[in-house]
């Protein structure tokens, strides 16, 4: 009886090895599962993180430390703690909506869509990113443009009637662990206008996520974004009434 | 004597000469009244794009005209830069700081372009205190007074005393946001101000910029806006090497460009016209030396010159037509004058309609200027100098022996 049984093991074994074997291209990989791991890499199912934000440009430099906290890829609410003067400013984004409240003037401002391709916080990555980057993988036709031993790269352009900003993004992403390396951001032309670095991979629980990424806007040598993660949680039993107006004021 | 006989012989075929007489007085005056209805509607063009909004001149960095950099500031103190002060053609300076931001009031947010300024200096440039619809233009006094324009007002659904509240990316970085109190609400008729444009205290804005003590620029009115490209000229090289002074003819090609039009389009309307009444004078005057072809004959066989004859002929047509620019000059004024003090108003009927940078009002308004009496009176005398030329010649041609048989 147990010896049948575990023939019964082998038999399936050799089955799905075969299977494996001779189906070998639909087995291979699923790259919108692959993409959409990527952008979601920061939020599992919900996720807390504490960051720190360091933007250059030609003008300035300025450090940001921030408190974010997701739900999902549709509920977000990151608040600034440092620098003193901007604590408690605070963007909530729910599903494709963001508000920003402004602690000075005690308001919450919807963002417009006119200003959804303006910075956030002053920073290189866009309102746009923050609503739209997450459904990439619905928005875009993702094919793989290249295997090697170690890498994916991965090609995304845009369906026919999506509303999108980029004209062509392309992933690179590290096999071994599972990571992305670099992301390219091509306009409509087909010009490379940004990109993002990923670096400093890191052990969280049983994640392995780059905790510092790098934003380059090519139109401006010399300014960058450094987006680094100084604690990360996943799975917290976080609620969708947390992320609400009201939540987005306190303190 | 040539004279006294050129007088005498315009007035014996009194109804001739009365009707050709008319036609030309009536041609000079309507095209002077059209002229100074055209310059009135270029004028409030111009006073549109520069009087409420740009100035006649304005001093900044070379390219800040171009990309508005928040970062291309200069220091407040530059407004009172002696070269400006002693300059007695400037009648205004107003030191301005420039912002593009988020203006929003509960749910709506509109994008507009904030006008930092100093309220008794800005009035002096621009003149939107006397397009105020409601509320009051800000004063002094007032630390965070708006006025805007009234089809944002519309979308933001606020009144003189709501709150706004202003975001945008300061010069550090940092998001500057504070809140605004409306004081006034403009309509221009310029649908890019009356959507877009608000002013604001000048302290306010550089405290919510971070940009303590800058201004992005100096806006100058000056006495004659035609003038404004020679005054630019000459106060250039007066000036730091970083800084420039740009007349509205550069900050708006489009406007220049319509005004050299005009000036084209004016040409071409007085020499239709004047063909006209050219052949007009040419056919009164081809009947009159036809009339007088015997008469003609028996002055040049008592003796009289061909010279004299032709100058008999051209000297009456030149009379004929300064009669008709004497009376049509005075016609000409004094619908102009009508039409500059009370015009027509077509409000009724036609909205604003902004083009090339200005906004052309729904009235009918005429202004003078000099250009438009030189031209028509210029060009009345020469045409009836040349319609009265070749019924001189003919005349000074004739041969007298033919011409006294000719009944």
């Amino acid at each position: 009886m147990f010896l049948s049984e575990g023939k019964k093991h082998l038999v399936c074994l050799a089955a799905a090895l075969c299977l494996a074997l001779f189906s070998g291209p639909a087995l291979a990989l699923d790259v919108q599962a692959l993409i959409r791991e990527i952008e979601q890499q920061y939020m599992g199912v919900s996720s807390q993180a504490n960051t720190i934000m360091q933007v250059r440009t030609a003008n300035w430099e300025r450090t940001l430390e921030m408190e974010a906290w997701s739900l999902g890829r549709d509920y977000f609410l990151v608040r600034i703690l440092e620098p003193a003067k901007e604590r408690g400013v605070a963007t909530l984004k729910r599903n494709r909506e963001v508000w920003n409240y402004l602690p000075k003037v005690d308001r919450v401002i919807k963002v417009p869509p006119s200003m959804m391709g303006g910075s956030w916080m002053g920073s290189h990555i866009t309102n746009d990113d923050l609503v739209k980057a997450n459904h990439i993988d619905e928005e875009y036709r993702l094919r793989l443009l290249e295997e090697s031993g170690t890498h994916y790269v991965v090609e995304c352009l845009p369906k026919p009637d999506a509303a999108v900003v980029w004209g062509k993004i392309i992933y690179r992403v590290r096999k071994q662990p599972q990571v992305p390396e670099q992301v390219d951001y091509y306009d409509e032309e087909m010009v490379r206008v940004r990109e993002i670095h990923f670096d400093d991979v890191q052990q969280i629980g049983d994640r392995i996520v780059p905790l510092r990424l790098t934003v380059l806007p090519l139109e401006k040598p010399g300014e960058t974004t450094i987006l680094h993660y100084r604690e990360l949680v996943y799975d917290l039993p976080l609620e969708e009434s947390f992320f609400s107006l009201r939540n987005l004021k306190q303190p | 004597m040539l004279l006294t006989l050129a007088f005498r012989n315009l007035w014996r075929n009194q109804r001739r000469t009365l009707l050709t007489l008319s036609a030309m007085v009536v041609s000079a005056a309507l095209l002077i009244l059209a002229l100074g209805v055209f310059s009135g509607m270029f004028k409030d063009m111009l006073a549109s794009a520069t009087e409420q909004y740009y100035g006649h001149l304005v001093l900044a960095e070379p390219a800040y005209h171009l990309r508005r950099d928040l970062f291309s500031s200069l220091p407040a103190k530059l407004a009172d830069l002696p070269a400006l002060k002693e300059a007695p053609e400037i009648t205004g300076r107003s030191p301005r700081l420039r912002s593009f931001g988020l203006l929003s009031r509960r749910d709506t947010s509109q994008p507009v372009e904030l006008l930092g300024m100093i309220p008794e200096l800005e009035q002096q440039v621009t003149s939107l205190q006397h397009e105020l619809t409601a509320g009051r233009y800000p004063a002094a006094e007032d630390r965070n007074a708006a006025l805007i324009g009234h089809s944002l007002a519309r979308k933001l659904k606020v009144q003189p005393g709501d709150e706004l509240v202003f975001v945008t990316q300061a010069a550090d970085g940092s998001i500057g946001n504070d809140l605004l109190v409306v004081s006034g609400i403009f309509a221009t008729g310029d649908s890019r101000h009356d959507n877009n444009l608000v002013l604001a205290p000048l302290p306010w804005l550089q405290q919510v910029l971070v940009l303590p003590g800058r201004i992005h620029e100096v806006a100058m009115l000056v006495n004659d806006p035609m003038n404004a490209a020679q005054v630019a000229n000459r106060l250039n090289p007066l000036l730091p090497d970083n800084l420039k002074i740009l007349d509205w003819g550069i900050l708006l090609p489009e406007m220049r460009e319509v005004i050299a039009a005009y000036d084209v389009s004016r040409m071409i309307i007085v020499t239709i016209l004047y063909l006209a009444t050219g052949l007009g004078i040419l056919n009164t005057f081809f009947m009159s030396v036809m009339e007088r072809t015997r008469e003609f004959g028996i002055l040049m066989a008592q003796g009289m010159r061909p010279w004299a004859i032709r100058g008999l002929v051209l000297l009456e047509t030149l009379l004929l037509g300064c009669i008709a620019l004497t009376i049509g000059l005075l016609c000409g004024a004094l619908m102009t004058l009508y039409m500059q003090e009370i015009g027509i108003d077509l409000a009724e009927y036609i909205t604003p309609v902004t083009y090339a940078g200005g906004t052309i009002l729904p009235r009918l308004h005429a202004v003078f200027e000099p250009g438009n009496f030189a031209v028509p009176a210029g060009m009345l005398l020469l045409v009836s100098l040349f319609a009265g030329f070749l019924p001189a010649n003919r005349a000074a041609r004739l041969d007298p022996v033919a011409a006294v048989r000719e009944d």
